[in-house]
């Protein structure tokens, strides 16, 4: 009767790589999570290579924190609590490290979006051209709003489980998520005419 | 939920190209480094987060207290300049005590040796001591002293008539004093009994003066 791990639950492999410290448990975790996580934290941070880093780290902490975890929640919810946080300190570090640089001027600090009209055109596709510029208007809306926005318009997630990874109450996760698209509706109004 | 349905159909476009985003996915070697990682034990993450131990932290306040000592030592007055009076006058009276001590143990020796002659050496040489004592304790400015027989009789070759109060004025010069004194309450009676002595000297100075001008 026994399942292979592939075919349980997350909460399932969870267990069992708690109670047996069973590696291929965790590895099949870390399969099911690494791109997801990886599309959050890239959407939230906006780097390749730092976003890399953070989800490894997260990794890293689920592997150390395995007996943290509680089975009342869902394993998603949990691990996207944790790319968050290292997500925002992220964001944190680098607010800091940008106020005591010396070379802080405006054009590092925030991402300027192109207009559509002066990007080469065989430079990159309609489309290309377009994930572009939504991504560096995603960066410029408030951390507290893009959270949000990306995990329920890109993640696809429900209001619940945000608001268990946010910790924040469902009505509060909705009025954010709806500041959110309309801060990021205002910085794309050269695309979408209200 | 028909405002929420409304809100989501004004955003309907954006909506649609934000769920349209191409995914991102992990690196290739993203397993591979995760698991070098943990053989490894080289969990960077957790290693930054612990209290580590930093010359700086440790430096910062031992250099603060190092510097304070210092000081304290640089401005710190000579301590043998340092006088306490009451110390030094505890010092004198134990030093008059052994010179008594010492007078009386001289006297004897000279009884025993003489049998014959009883001296008032002892008691003398005593009030002689407690005498130069008391000078030293209280230096009054002798060069301006003024004896009250000869200021009454007007035989004082040290004053004139321009320098009487002299020893008044000499307050305003820098005193010879340098120790303080233990503060005594006056005695009422000490006081009345002064008080009069005064009184009888003013009087008989007056008819000192009287005389004079007769005798003039």
């Amino acid at each position: 009767m026994n399942k292979p791990l592939i075919e349980l639950t997350d909460e399932e492999v969870i267990k069992e790589f708690q109670d047996n410290n069973t590696l291929e448990a965790y590895d099949i975790l870390v399969k099911r999570y690494k791109d997801p996580l990886m599309n959050f934290v890239y959407r939230f941070v906006g780097d390749r290579d730092i976003c890399s880093d953070i989800v490894q780290d997260t990794m890293i902490k689920f592997y150390l924190n395995k007996d943290s975890y509680r089975s009342f929640a869902k394993f998603s919810t949990w691990i996207y609590t944790i790319a968050g946080n290292l997500a925002k300190n992220e964001l944190k570090r680098r607010r800091r490290r940008s106020i005591f640089s010396i070379n802080n001027s405006d054009d590092e600090r925030t991402p300027q979006i192109e207009d559509k009209m002066y990007l080469a055109p065989d430079r990159a596709t309609d489309s290309e051209i377009k994930n572009d510029i939504i991504q560096k208007a995603l960066i410029k809306v408030k951390p507290v709003y893009r959270e949000v926005v990306i995990l329920r318009d890109i993640q696809d997630l429900s209001y619940e489980e945000i608001s268990e990874i946010t910790g924040l109450a469902i009505g509060t996760v909705k009025s954010r998520i709806n500041r959110g698209r309309s801060q990021l509706q205002k910085l794309l109004k050269h695309i979408y005419r209200e | 939920m028909k405002k929420i349905y409304n809100e989501e159909e004004n955003y309907s476009e954006l909506l649609k190209d934000l769920k349209n985003l191409p995914k991102i996915n992990a690196p290739e070697n993203f397993e591979l480094n995760l698991m070098t990682r943990i053989q490894n034990k080289n969990f960077g993450y957790s290693e930054k987060n612990k209290p580590q131990f930093s010359w700086l932290k440790f430096l910062t306040p031992s250099a603060v207290v190092v510097t304070a000592v210092i000081l304290f030592f640089i401005f710190l007055p000579n301590s043998s300049e340092i006088n306490i009076p009451v110390t030094n006058q505890q010092t004198d009276s134990k030093n008059s005590i052994e010179n008594k001590k010492q007078n009386i143990d001289n006297s004897k020796n000279e009884i025993n040796s003489t049998h014959d002659i009883v001296k008032p050496s002892t008691p003398l040489s005593i009030q002689e001591n407690t005498a130069s004592n008391a000078r030293s304790r209280f230096p009054i400015n002798n060069p301006r002293a003024i004896k009250v027989d000869d200021y009454l009789s007007g035989s004082n070759t040290n004053q004139k008539e321009i320098s009487r109060g002299n020893v008044v004025r000499s307050a305003e010069e820098p005193a010879e004093i340098n120790r303080f004194f233990i503060a005594e309450n006056p005695d009422r009676l000490k006081l009345e009994k002064e008080r009069v002595r005064l009184d009888s000297i003013k009087k008989a100075q007056a008819k000192a003066d009287s005389l004079k001008k007769i005798k003039k």
